[in-house]
């Protein structure tokens, strides 16, 4: 009897606990409506402060020493603008929609690349400058910083997002009709055209290039010489079947403007040394896999990072992750390149990208620490992602996001 | 029967180690033999069912297992005359306290005696400094005096840089030949032969897997002829040969391609069209060419291979070439 | 704080209890991640082993280890780590968007995700638990609390079931961290579970006395 009294206790213990757990949820439940359904938020644009992890100087071209491991942002606008089409990796593009604001740290390669293409002869042949650098080392948002800066000082950007994408997953492969045994990509090809539209359609408007000869596509169609560049691309864009040759037609035509003068262009190719890979994935007729020069997209883009014209600079990045396996034993660019890439790319300007410094990393950590990105600061936190990042920016990003 | 008595006594003196006592005992039991003997001429007894006498079974006798030599040794005794050449462990003729073996935790190793552990292992109790020097010695009358002028190993490699190498056999056979014994290896450093590049580079060729990279060493074998004289001659007319062919240019060698080059040359290659083309952009007048600092950069960063510091040492002379705002 | 205070923070020891079969005698501690300041009176308290699996690293967390090794499948506890660090950036992410939308302020909203996938536990482990019981031929559905440990394990696998009844295109991650979230404001499948075994147990508290007599 004395047991059972105990266990009927037990028991009525519990249900006050129940419900007061009821009780308590509801309040919670009636909180949480308010805050839940949330759309990512766009409005917080009020410009962030000023302090030590950032800098107000939001034009790359006054960037310099004093700024280095300092985040600048990217306005709203330019950033649509420049990148809607690729350029940031699909993380970083996860990383701007979470924190609201597109800031990318200044960092010493870039600048170096900068300082570079300020002091530039461009009546010189174009120089070609090399990213090149280890897995995650911020290659591409280097690339993009220095793209930041040609789209605010009058260059036109030819900009290839991600190169081996069109070796490795291209949207679909078809005969080129005009040269025999080569392979067209066109939906990529159109889709590179867009790009090339978004970032440059307001410079071209101003600059009113006009083409230099007649080409014609078919019995019918034709592009007149003395048409603007606009409609050029937007009749490759209207017939993706000849987006290809278009592409072609384009920067033929974009070289021989910049060397006369009436244009700077930049190139800037992400993944560059895909060009040179042996084998690519498409298949050709007889159910061979092809080499990257038997596409029609490569020449062009082959064509403009020649030295053999003015006015312009080129930006390349070799890459490991655009070979395939048994071809990423090293990253550094003649490894990459391969005999051929590296004849073609000589006399190049090798950039490195290498691992946060020590002022960049804590840099990084305070953003970090200002997004609400790193809940858990217990002391020594930095010291251990420190040591199990080895300051590599990707891994620390991959690091940091659980906690 | 005295005969027997006679045997029994000559085997007892022959035995030096008997002891008295075992004598008289002897003595004692033929006695009694000799009685019994007697009384069998008596007594004779009828055998009827003929029953076969057992063969008495026959005692081996064994020597006595006289003590080990060790013990009678005198400490300054000639050992090379105990163990004058290669032979397995015996416990008996080595005066030292040796053990070896497994046994239970704690327990001593098992002595040297009866010990398959000592005998299965190599010794080297021939070759005892003494023994050795006895031996050279023992030869020195059949060799001559070291010559002058050669007393290091630097002069003398220098003054003859082939190395012959050959292997006489040594065996107890009815024919004295081994087939091996015919082959004759020379070797010599590639760095001892004087050469211009194309000569080296044929002569690279020519040799193919004679010639070991990493060690630099040129090695010709011949075992093709019959007898070593021939073998050797063979060799060195090998050597000869290929060292003076590789001096020839054939007509056919102008036409090596890059493909087939050992080195990366700055002056055969793309890079020189391209880096002049790049200086002399809209020059009309007066050609310049490329640097030779920036020349060699690239052939390092090829030859070499690329590390951190030739592609540094490459973008330095690039920026200098190209006259990029450093 | 808008959500449901979590009953107790420190759930990170299971069972106060010294198991019957440990290896180790009852005076034996247990093995502490914290620095030892007192280190004369500690040399003399004997320490458990400490597991293979406990760490002081900021990645480490006890109730984090446990539902790892719950997600786990076929031994791949790298996959498993792999997913719970996605469910926590999830999370995170719908946290900092939320947070964005309040305008920072930060009261009124947790970031931390692995503070929420504490407070999603505490808010689904049940006390009471039906257990058939046989008497006269007759099953009854006795209420029986339900011990600590127990409570905290089916907690978790509520949750891990929640978010593994899903779409195909849907990950796990992502589900699991909707769960989480829901969990953590005390609403949502799981809670609701336990609530309506909560209330089955407590229609059938007259049977309650069939656990012992």
């Amino acid at each position: 009897m004395k047991m059972f009294r105990k266990q009927f206790g037990n028991l009525s213990r519990v249900s006050t606990h129940l419900s007061r757990n009821v009780l308590a949820a509801r309040v919670a439940y009636r909180d949480v409506e308010m805050s839940t359904n949330a759309a990512p938020a766009e409005d917080v644009t009020s410009p962030p402060a000023v302090n030590e992890f950032r800098t107000g100087v939001t034009n790359p071209g006054d960037h310099s020493d004093v700024q280095v491991g300092k985040f600048y942002t990217i306005p709203l606008e330019e950033k649509k603008q420049i990148f809607s089409g690729g350029g940031l990796t699909k993380k970083y593009e996860q990383q701007i929609k979470t924190f609201t604001e597109a800031c990318i740290m200044v960092r010493s390669p870039a600048l170096e690349l900068l300082h570079y293409i300020k002091n530039a002869d461009l009546s010189k042949p174009v120089v070609r400058y090399v990213l090149y650098g280890d897995n995650g080392v911020g290659k591409t948002l280097s690339m993009a910083h220095v793209l930041h800066y040609g789209a605010l000082n009058d260059f036109l950007l030819v900009h290839v997002p991600w190169a081996p994408n069109w070796m490795k997953r291209p949207k679909e492969s078809a005969n080129s009709a005009t040269q025999e045994g080569f392979i067209d990509l066109p939906f990529d090809a159109a889709a590179w055209l867009i790009h090339f539209k978004t970032q440059n359609s307001k410079l071209l408007e101003r600059l009113q290039l006009k083409t230099s000869k007649e080409y014609v596509w078919s019995k019918r169609e034709s592009t007149p010489a003395g048409a603007s560049l606009i409609e050029l691309v937007e009749h490759g864009i209207a017939r993706i079947k000849y987006a290809s040759e278009t592409t072609a037609a384009l920067i033929s035509e974009l070289k021989q403007l910049a060397t006369a003068g009436q244009c700077k262009i930049m190139v800037a190719i992400d993944g560059y040394n895909a060009f040179f890979h042996p084998v690519t994935r498409i298949f050709s007729d007889n159910k061979q896999r092809v080499t990257p020069d038997r596409i029609t997209l490569t020449q062009p883009f082959l064509d403009i990072t020649n030295y053999d014209w003015t006015n312009g600079v080129c930006i390349l990045s070799v890459d490991k992750i655009a070979m395939t396996e048994g071809y990423m034993d090293s990253y550094l660019p003649r490894y990459l390149l391969g005999k051929e890439g590296f004849e073609h790319l000589d006399p190049f300007v090798p950039v490195h990208v290498g691992n946060y410094t020590e002022k960049e990393f804590v840099s990084y950590i305070n953003y970090y620490l200002d997004r609400n990105w790193i809940t858990k600061t217990q002391p020594g936190f930095e010291e251990q992602l420190k040591f199990m990042s080895n300051m590599n920016p990707y891994t620390l990003m991959q690091l940091v996001r659980s906690l | 029967m005295t005969t027997n008595l006679v045997r029994l006594l000559e085997c007892n003196i022959r035995n030096s180690k008997a002891t008295v006592a075992q004598r008289t005992m002897r003595v004692f039991s033929s006695q009694q033999e000799q009685s019994s003997v007697e009384d069998d001429e008596e007594f004779r007894v009828l055998n009827l069912r003929t029953i076969k006498q057992q063969a008495r079974r026959r005692v081996i006798k064994k020597d006595a297992v006289p003590p080990p030599r060790t013990t009678h040794m005198p400490v300054d005794q000639d050992w090379s005359a105990v163990w004058s050449g290669p032979r397995s462990f015996h416990p008996a003729s080595v005066p030292l306290p040796l053990r070896q073996g497994y046994t239970e935790r704690g327990a001593a190793a098992p002595s040297k005696y009866a010990n398959a552990e000592l005998m299965k292992i190599p010794n080297f109790l021939h070759l005892t400094p003494p023994a050795i020097r006895q031996q050279c010695e023992a030869i020195k009358k059949f060799c001559t005096p070291w010559p002058k002028g050669l007393e290091s190993e630097a002069t003398w490699k220098a003054i003859f840089p082939v190395e012959v190498i050959t292997t006489d056999y040594c065996h107890s056979l009815p024919t004295i030949r081994h087939p091996e014994a015919r082959r004759v290896t020379i070797t010599l450093n590639l760095v001892d032969l004087k050469f211009d590049a194309h000569a080296k580079d044929k002569f690279l060729r020519l040799v193919g897997e004679r010639y070991n990279q990493e060690t630099g060493v040129l090695t010709f074998t011949a075992d093709r002829c019959p007898t070593r004289k021939q073998n050797y001659d063979y060799a060195l007319y090998l050597l000869t040969a290929c060292y003076h062919e590789s001096f020839v240019t054939e007509p056919w060698e102008a036409s090596k391609s890059e493909a087939d080059m050992e080195v990366y040359l700055f002056e055969r290659n793309k890079a020189k069209l391209s880096a002049e083309a790049i200086l002399n952009w809209n020059v009309n007048g007066e050609k310049q060419a490329p640097s030779a600092t920036y020349a060699e950069s690239v052939e390092k960063l090829i030859n070499e291979g690329e590390n951190e510091y030739n592609i540094a040492k490459y973008k330095e002379e690039v920026l200098k070439m190209l006259k990029i705002a450093n | 704080m808008a959500y449901v205070p979590a009953t107790t923070l420190n759930i990170l020891r299971f069972s106060k209890l010294s198991r019957l079969m440990s290896m180790y005698p009852s005076h034996f501690a247990e093995p502490n991640l914290n620095k030892i300041t007192d280190r004369k009176s500690a040399s003399h308290i004997p320490v458990k082993a400490a597991t293979n699996d406990l760490s002081d690293s900021i990645f480490y967390g006890e109730l984090k280890n446990k539902l790892i090794k719950y997600i786990t499948k076929k031994g791949n506890r790298n996959l498993a780590k792999e997913l719970l660090n996605e469910t926590f950036e999830t999370i995170k992410r719908t946290q900092i968007e939320r947070l964005n939308l309040n305008k920072g302020d930060k009261t009124s909203v947790i970031i931390n995700s692995e503070q929420l996938l504490i407070n999603a536990i505490e808010n689904s482990r049940p006390l009471l638990q039906l257990s058939a019981i046989k008497r006269g031929g007759v099953k009854y559905q006795v209420p029986v609390p339900v011990t600590e440990k127990k409570s905290y394990f089916l907690a978790m696998k509520w949750l891990l079931d929640a978010a593994r009844e899903k779409d195909r295109k849907v990950h796990l991650p992502e589900k699991l961290a909707w769960e989480i979230l829901d969990a953590a404001c005390g609403q949502g499948r799981v809670v609701k579970k336990k609530d309506d075994l909560h209330r089955q147990c407590e229609s059938n508290r007259a049977y309650a006395h069939y656990r012992w007599s």
